[in-house]
């Protein structure tokens, strides 16, 4: 892999997370303008007690099309994006068969994935 | 929030995205203080959308940076070994120290670095130098091309021992303190491996998403990410950053320097307030 192809890969997969997240964001944004936070864009009944801050219930919650669970989607891809691009740098590091940068850049992800999901 | 609010977060946003962008720093100075201040935002509420602030600048930022060539990748994923360790440090001892003395210390050295940006502040780019075999074996030198200057900038990092270790102690003080953590990237990258300006800029907007992502989860899991103040933040961020991330190439390296001036400043002065428990 040439160095500016890896560049390329590397920027897309900001771009696309970016994007992403941005649309969906923006989507439930422009819905809770219209409907509320906690409304339904399919007319579904709202779950009393849940906050728009709570992760936990996010899927049902996306069901019902809820502003707020799009918008938390959009949320979390934003934050993902950062560990997508550390894992797209262990590919681009391995294509250019950069032995101690394809090394430290798994070091790097496994400790980011470890803070993440053991470290709370 | 009524739509008038939500303006005002979206247009406060817009300006730290595009400080952030051009500063190498995340933007939580601004976010945080107008959130709570000029919105009565919980505090907490206010840190989990500073987060999504510092996340949504690098992303937006980083992917013009890279394509640019004005992030250097190896250089940031080698110092990313430093930040990501140093931040799991720090949130381990979190529990254990009491940070009022830390927030004190890093601010005086803040404040004590803002000197040394003023000296720098004419020089376009570090001076030339026998380059360190250390450098040459971690292939820590490149070149970024320099629109404004009209020419490829060569570098090569000096100092990496020192510079590793800052970034250690720039992680660790993000994961205990939850502050700073782009300015002490920058600090280390310009002041002690003489990176040139925008580079330094560029490649702290690289590595501060890693750092602020690793912290992520747990603001997620206390419910301190609430979407209606987080996405206001993140799309006024968002396109901010994508502003910034349009001018830095253009700019010279003292205009760089002018803006992340006065955020060291800040950040220095707030750390202080902090830690002398003045509430800032």
């Amino acid at each position: 892999m040439t160095p500016e192809k890896f560049r390329t890969l590397v920027s897309t997969v900001l771009i696309v997370g970016v994007g992403v997240s941005a649309a969906l964001i923006g989507a439930g944004f422009v819905a809770a303008l219209a409907i509320g936070w906690q409304g339904s864009l399919i007319g579904a009944a709202h779950a009393t007690g849940s906050s728009t801050a709570d992760f936990g219930g996010l899927t049902g919650r996306l069901a019902a099309l809820e502003p707020a669970a799009i918008a938390q989607l959009g949320l979390v891809t934003l934050l993902a994006t950062p560990v997508a691009r550390v894992a797209a740098s262990v590919v681009g590091f391995v294509l250019e068969r950069d032995r101690l940068y394809a090394a430290i850049t798994l070091a790097v992800l496994l400790i980011l994935l470890t803070s993440i999901f053991v470290l709370r | 929030m009524t739509p008038q609010a939500d303006l005002g977060i979206f247009a406060i946003s817009v300006a730290a995205g595009l400080i952030g962008a051009l500063a190498g720093v995340g933007g939580g100075i601004l976010v945080i203080p107008a959130l709570t201040f000029g919105f009565g935002v919980d505090i907490h509420l206010a840190a989990g959308a500073s987060i999504v602030s510092v996340i949504a600048t690098s992303s937006g930022a980083a992917a013009a940076y890279v394509r640019d060539r004005m992030t250097d990748m190896r250089v940031g994923m080698f110092l990313e070994l430093a930040t990501t360790t140093g931040a799991v440090c720090g949130a381990l001892l979190a529990a254990v120290v009491a940070p009022a003395f830390l927030y004190v210390l890093l601010g005086v050295v803040l404040l004590g670095s803002a000197g040394m940006q003023v000296s720098r502040m004419g020089e376009e780019s570090p001076p030339t130098n026998q380059p360190s075999p250390l450098a040459a074996r971690l292939r820590l030198e490149s070149s970024y091309p320099d629109r404004r200057l009209g020419r490829e900038i060569a570098y090569s990092a000096r100092r990496i021992p020192l510079g590793f270790a800052l970034m250690w102690i720039a992680g660790l003080v993000s994961g205990l303190l939850g502050i700073g953590s782009g300015v002490l990237k920058v600090l280390a990258m310009d002041g002690a491996m003489r990176l040139p300006m925008k580079v330094s800029s560029a490649t702290s907007n690289f590595m501060i998403g890693v750092t602020a992502a690793a912290s992520a989860g747990i603001y997620l899991g206390r419910g301190d990410v609430d979407p209606q103040i987080a996405a206001p933040v993140a799309l006024g961020v968002l396109t901010g950053a994508l502003i910034g991330a349009r001018l830095l190439h253009r700019v010279s390296n003292r205009s760089v320097r002018l803006v992340f001036l006065p955020v060291l400043v800040a950040v220095g002065l707030e750390t202080i307030g902090r830690g002398l428990g003045l509430g800032l």
